[in-house]
C-alpha cells in the first residue's frame, strides 16, 4: 500500500509542476508566436517593398514557358547554352521514387514557348516532340489575372472560414482567437517560403487555401474542449486537447511530408502543395498550442470559467 | 455479430463505388471504338463509338496489335469483301471495299478517367483579341471551332466555356492523346478566306456561304503535285477543286466579263488575276484563262505551296497546308480574332511515371500512418480500422469521381490525399473523445467528436469553394476531390467509424 501511494504521487507531481508553470508562464508563451508573426510580417513587408510582391512567382503566375524534357538530360550543358539568351532560366530535376533515376528535367523561363523550344532543340540536337517532352505556356496577362484571382480566392476563403467559426462558437474572443491562429498559420509559411526562395505556382496558392481548412480542426478541438466541457480544470482540458491535437498534427504531417520528400518524381506543382501543407502544419502546432491556447486560457480566467 | 446500420451503409456505398469504378475492366480483352465516321458502312450497320470489339471474322482481338494484324491481312483493294465484327453489343456483318472507317484505342482499365497532365494531350485556353466575349458569343465560337476540329479530323476533343472569378469568358479546348501538329493555328487562326479579282470579292470561305463543296481525300481533284528543288530546299504545290454556289459563280462571270485578255508566253489569260487572301494576307495568285471570261463556272481550282529541306518534308508540308486550307474553306472563318493565352501540350510518356509514383506515394502514406497510429495506441484492431476507413474514403472519392466522369489530374489527386489527411484527423478525434472522459456516456462523447468534425468539415468546404472559379477553374479538381472526400467522410465513413469504435469500446 505504501509503495502504491508513492508511485501515484510521482505520477501526479510532474503534472502539478506543469500546471504551476503553465499558469505562470502562459502569457509569456503567447509572446513566442507573436514575435515570430511580427517578424514574418516585417519580413513580408520588406520583401514587398523590394520586389513589389509578397512572393516569388513561377511561370504559371508570372507568365512564360515550362518545358519538361523526358529522360536523363545534361542540365549543365543546357544551362550553359541557355543562360545568355534567357537570364531567368531555371531547372528542376524529377527523379523516380524507387530507383532514384532521373526521369525528366523541367526548364522554366519567361520566354515564349517557340523561342525556348528552338534554343533547347539546337543545344540537344534533336526535336522536342510530344513523345519526349511536355510544353506548358501561360501568357503574361493571363497569369497576372490568375494570380489576382487566386489571391481574391484566398481572401474569400478566409472570410468564409471566419463566418463558419463565428457560427460555431458564437462568442467574440474565442472565435477571434481561432481566426487569428489561422491567420498566423498562413503568414508564417508565406514568410518561410520567401526566405527559402521558393517560386510559388498556382497550385501552391491553392495549398494556402487548403491550409485554412487543414489548420482549423485542432483549433476547433481546443476551443470546444475548453468551452463546451466542464468536467475537469481548464488546464487539464487544454492539456488533454493538446495530447489529442498534437497527435493529429503529427499524423497529418506523416501524410504530407513523404509526399514532398520521398516523391521527387512528380510535377513540381504537386509537390509544392505538400511542402506548404507541411510548413503550415508546423506553424499550426505553434499557433494552436501557444497562441490559441494562451488566449483561450486568458479568456477563461477573465470570465471566471472553471 | 449484427452489423449496425451505419456500417451497412458504408459497405453498400463501397460496393456502389466499386461498381462505378469497375476495376475489373482491366481483365477484359478487346479494343474500343474511339470514333467512327458518320454514314460510313460500319456506322450504317450499327457500329458505334464506345463499343468494344472482341473478334473479327472469328479471330480473337485482344489488343491493338491483333486488330491491325487481322485488318492488314484482309485485302480490301481486291473488291467488296465480307467482315464479321463481334462486339460487346452484338455482331455486325459488313460488306465493303474500304478499310474500316473508325479509330480504335485500348479499352480503359477502369471507369476512372485521368486528366491531361497524367494521360497526355493538349489544352488551350483561348480568348478573343481586344474584346470581352459574352457567354452566348463564346458558345457561337465553340460551335465553329468544334466544327473546324471535327472537319480536320480530331476526334477526342472537348471544348467548353470557362468563366473565371472576374467574369472573363474563355474557351477551353482539351484534346486527349496525340497533339495535332500546328494545333495553335488550327484553333486560333481566324481563317477569313477571300478570293478577289482586283478589289472585288468573288467568293469567301465557308460551306454555308459561297462554297457548296470542297474536294478532299479524292486524288482526282485534290493532289500534291510538282515538287522541285528550289534554292537550298524543296517546294511542292498542292491543288484541289472547290465548287461555288450559283450566286458566287454569277459574280465571277460578272466581274470577268469586263476584263481584257493578255497574251503571255504561257498562254492567253485575263489581265487581272484571282487573288486568294487568308486573314487579309495574299496567299496565292491564280491566272484566269481566257475561256473563263464572263462564264458562269462553279468549279474553281485552288492551289498553294509547301516547302521543306527534303523532298519528303516539302510534300508533307504541302499536304498539311492543303488539309488546313480545305478545313478553313469548309468551316468558314471564326467570328473573332482569337488569342491563345495558355497552351499546354503534355507528353503521354511521363504520365505513366507519375501514376506509378502516385500509387507508391499512397502506399507510403498508408504505411507511415499505420506505424504512427500503432505506436500511439498499440492496438492492431484500432489501427486497422483507421486504415480501412481511410482506404474506404479514397475508394468512395474515386467512385464519385468515376460516376461524374471527372478527369483526375494532378491537383485532383493532391486533393484526394489532402482529404485523406483530414479524414485521419477526424478519426483520431473520434478515438480520443471515446476513450477519454469515461465518466460521461459514450454517446455524448461521440456527439462531441462529431461537433468538432462538423466544424472542420464546414471550414474546409468554405475554404475550398472559391477555387471552383479562380484562375479559370484550372485548380477546380483540387477543390472538388477535397470536397468529395470530406463529404463522403462526414456522411458515410465517419458515422461508420464511430460505430466501429463504439462497438470496440463497449
Amino acid at each position: 500500500m505504501e509503495e502504491n501511494k508513492t508511485t501515484e504521487e510521482n505520477i501526479i507531481k510532474p503534472r502539478e509542476k506543469f500546471k504551476f508553470n503553465y499558469d505562470k508562464y502562459y502569457k509569456l508563451m503567447l509572446l513566442i508566436p507573436i514575435i515570430i508573426l511580427l517578424a514574418s510580417l516585417i519580413y513580408l513587408g520588406v520583401f514587398y517593398s523590394k520586389t513589389g510582391d509578397f512572393i516569388y512567382k513561377d511561370v504559371s503566375l508570372s507568365g512564360g514557358t515550362s518545358i519538361t524534357i523526358n529522360g536523363e538530360i545534361d542540365q549543365q550543358l543546357l544551362n550553359l547554352g541557355l543562360q545568355q539568351k534567357f537570364p531567368d532560366i531555371s531547372f528542376t530535376k524529377l527523379e523516380d521514387i524507387a530507383t532514384g533515376k532521373e526521369i525528366a528535367l523541367i526548364v522554366e523561363s519567361s520566354a515564349s514557348s517557340e523561342e525556348l523550344k528552338t534554343e533547347i532543340e539546337n543545344i540537344l540536337g534533336y526535336k522536342l516532340t510530344e513523345e519526349n517532352s511536355s510544353i506548358e505556356f501561360t501568357g503574361a496577362a493571363l497569369s497576372q489575372e490568375f494570380y489576382k484571382q487566386l489571391i481574391t480566392a484566398l481572401i474569400i476563403s478566409f472570410i468564409l472560414m471566419s463566418i463558419v467559426i463565428f457560427i460555431l462558437f458564437r462568442t467574440l474572443i474565442p472565435a477571434t482567437a481561432v481566426i487569428f491562429a489561422v491567420f498566423a498559420d498562413i503568414v508564417m509559411p508565406l514568410a518561410l517560403i520567401d526566405i527559402l526562395g521558393i517560386k510559388l505556382s498556382a497550385a501552391g496558392i491553392a495549398a494556402f487555401l487548403m491550409l485554412i481548412g487543414y489548420s482549423v480542426d485542432t483549433d476547433i478541438l481546443l476551443t470546444s474542449r475548453v468551452l463546451k466541457t466542464k468536467e475537469e480544470s481548464v488546464n487539464t482540458r487544454i492539456f488533454k486537447a493538446f495530447k489529442t491535437g498534437f497527435f493529429m498534427n503529427i499524423t497529418a504531417l506523416a501524410a504530407v511530408l513523404p509526399a514532398f520528400f520521398i516523391i521527387t518524381g512528380l510535377p513540381d506543382s504537386f509537390r509544392q502543395i505538400f511542402l506548404i501543407l507541411a510548413i503550415g502544419l508546423f506553424a499550426d502546432i505553434l499557433n494552436t498550442w501557444l497562441t490559441n491556447a494562451s488566449i483561450i486560457k486568458w479568456y477563461c480566467e477573465k470570465k471566471g470559467i472553471q | 455479430m449484427r452489423l449496425g446500420l451505419r456500417i451497412w451503409i458504408l459497405i453498400i456505398a463501397l460496393i456502389l463505388a466499386l461498381l462505378s469504378i469497375a476495376p475489373w475492366k482491366a481483365l477484359e480483352n478487346g479494343v474500343l471504338i474511339r470514333s467512327i465516321e458518320v454514314n460510313s458502312t460500319e456506322f450504317n450497320q450499327g457500329l458505334r463509338q464506345g463499343q468494344i470489339i472482341n473478334t473479327i471474322d472469328g479471330k480473337e482481338v485482344k489488343n491493338l496489335q491483333d486488330f491491325s494484324d487481322i485488318i492488314n491481312k484482309k485485302n480490301f483493294s481486291t473488291g467488296i469483301i465480307k467482315t464479321i465484327i463481334s462486339t460487346d453489343q452484338g455482331e455486325f456483318i459488313l460488306f465493303s471495299n474500304k478499310t474500316p472507317e473508325f479509330t480504335i484505342s485500348k479499352i480503359p482499365t477502369s471507369n476512372i478517367k485521368t486528366g491531361l497532365d497524367l494521360s497526355g494531350g493538349s489544352r488551350a485556353l483561348v480568348k478573343a483579341q481586344e474584346k470581352d466575349l459574352s457567354s452566348s458569343e463564346i458558345n457561337d465560337l465553340i460551335s465553329v471551332v468544334s466544327n473546324r476540329l471535327n472537319v480536320y479530323g480530331i476526334v477526342d476533343v472537348q471544348i467548353s466555356p470557362v468563366r473565371d472569378l472576374s467574369g472573363n469568358n474563355f474557351m477551353m479546348v482539351e484534346i486527349a492523346g496525340a497533339t495535332p501538329a500546328d494545333l495553335k493555328n488550327l484553333i486560333s487562326q481566324q481563317g477569313k478566306f477571300e478570293a478577289k479579282i482586283g478589289n472585288q470579292t468573288v467568293f469567301v470561305g465557308g460551306q454555308d456561304k459561297d462554297i457548296t463543296s470542297v474536294c478532299r481525300g479524292d486524288p482526282t481533284c485534290a493532289v500534291v503535285e510538282t515538287c522541285q528543288q528550289s534554292g537550298e530546299g524543296y517546294s511542292c504545290t498542292f491543288r484541289f477543286s472547290i465548287y461555288l454556289s450559283e450566286d458566287a459563280a454569277k459574280r465571277h462571270a460578272e466581274i470577268t466579263k469586263t476584263l481584257s485578255v493578255n497574251t503571255t508566253q504561257q498562254g492567253r489569260y485575263l489581265n487581272e488575276s484571282l487573288d486568294l487572301y487568308l486573314d487579309d494576307q495574299l496567299v496565292d495568285t491564280l491566272l484566269i484563262s481566257e475561256d473563263l471570261k464572263g462564264r458562269i463556272t462553279t468549279q474553281v481550282s485552288i492551289s498553294g505551296p509547301g516547302s521543306g529541306t527534303t523532298n519528303e518534308e516539302a510534300f508533307n508540308d504541302a499536304e498539311e497546308n492543303m488539309h488546313k486550307l480545305q478545313t478553313i474553306l469548309i468551316t468558314g472563318s471564326l467570328p473573332y480574332k482569337l488569342e491563345i493565352v495558355k497552351l499546354d501540350t503534355i507528353s503521354p510518356n511521363l504520365g505513366k511515371e507519375f501514376t506509378r509514383n502516385i500509387i507508391l506515394l499512397g502506399l507510403v502514406v498508408f504505411l507511415i500512418i499505420s506505424i504512427t497510429l500503432f505506436i500511439k495506441y498499440g492496438r492492431i484492431k484500432l489501427t486497422l480500422s483507421v486504415i480501412l476507413t481511410m482506404f474506404s474514403e479514397a475508394v468512395l472519392t474515386l467512385g464519385v469521381a468515376a460516376m461524374i466522369s471527372w478527369n483526375l489530374d494532378a491537383p485532383s489527386i493532391a486533393g484526394i490525399i489532402a482529404g485523406m489527411g483530414t479524414g485521419v484527423n477526424d478519426q483520431i478525434v473520434i478515438i480520443e473523445e471515446s476513450v477519454s472522459n469515461k465518466h460521461i456516456n459514450l454517446r455524448e462523447r461521440i456527439k462531441r467528436a462529431l461537433f468538432i468534425i462538423l466544424g472542420a468539415f464546414f471550414t474546409i468546404i468554405a475554404a475550398m469553394l472559391p477555387l471552383f472559379w479562380a484562375g479559370a477553374g484550372m485548380l477546380k479538381g483540387f477543390a472538388l476531390t477535397t470536397i468529395i472526400g470530406v463529404t463522403v467522410g462526414i456522411l458515410i465513413t465517419r458515422p461508420a467509424f464511430a460505430e466501429i469504435i463504439r462497438r470496440m469500446e463497449e
